[in-house]
């Protein structure tokens, strides 16, 4: 056994011995996941994983050091890139990922990607081009 | 600033480019002569090209504290870096299929599962997948 896999084991059985709580974030995930493109809010989560929302919260922060809400966002902004990549309209890849108005959508977008949706998009299509 | 390019310290670049091609999957993006014996040589993910590139750099050749660093490193199994794996338990068996020897076997680890490879370049190397 290396070094490293016996750290590994100390931080799997410091860090992570409570598998109640590891099932309820890793649920939480894939719930996102699979239906980050519909309405997702906390309430509906915490029902899902039968959870306070508040708790749930703390949960996801602590295991994944993001809150639900910016995984969403983060989750979003992946397949709007995917999608803008393959030509699809700003409006549809915004609709199509959950988003609920293109303004919104194109400003969150700048901000966590460093370029506008628009000058993404003609980036990307034209580094296919060449 | 940006993160465009990080560096993976290899033994042998063409031994290593052909590892991270021909094996990993990765694509040559930039091969620039730099001298006889070292290239400015990247390369990327074939599923992110326009991503960051991995520059496959001759350091542990040229600089016995970088040789000694990543014998250390080596040693103790600790990877020199990581890399996102959909699915490390199917990239597992398509590596092992293709003679790479793991020193750590797809492990679940709280929210991640790991595994760790030897790069036949004198590093490991882990795969995660976010569960």
């Amino acid at each position: 056994m290396t070094y490293y896999f016996k750290q590994v084991s100390k931080v799997m059985n410091d860090c992570y011995p409570n598998k109640g709580q590891l099932d309820t974030v890793i649920g939480t995930r894939h719930y996102i996941n699979n239906h980050f493109h519909k309405e997702l809010n906390l309430d509906f989560l915490s029902k899902v994983r039968f959870t306070s929302k508040f708790h749930l919260i703390r949960l996801f922060k602590k295991y994944y050091g993001q809150t639900p809400k910016q995984y969403i966002i983060d989750k979003r902004i992946e397949q709007a890139k995917s999608l803008l990549k393959k030509g699809v309209s700003i409006t549809d890849a915004c609709f199509e990922v959950g988003f609920d108005s293109p303004c919104s959508f194109s400003t969150l977008f700048k901000s966590r990607v460093g370029v506008s949706p628009n000058e993404f998009q003609k980036r990307a299509i034209f580094t296919k081009s060449v | 600033m940006k993160v465009k390019v990080t560096s993976i310290p290899v033994q042998d670049q063409e031994k290593a480019l052909k590892f991270y091609t021909e094996i990993l999957g990765f694509v040559k993006k930039v091969d620039v002569p730099l001298s006889e014996h070292s290239r400015w040589l990247t390369v990327v993910s074939k599923d992110e090209q326009d991503g960051v590139e991995i520059l496959l750099e001759p350091a542990p050749n040229h600089f016995e504290p970088a040789k000694v660093y990543q014998k250390a490193l080596f040693d103790a199994g600790i990877p020199y870096t990581q890399f996102n794996s959909d699915n490390v338990q199917l990239d597992y068996e398509r590596l092992v299929s293709l003679g790479v020897e793991f020193s750590v076997k797809p492990t679940e680890m709280g929210t991640v599962k790991i595994a760790v490879f030897n790069d036949t370049c004198g590093n490991n190397i882990q795969i995660v997948e976010m569960l």
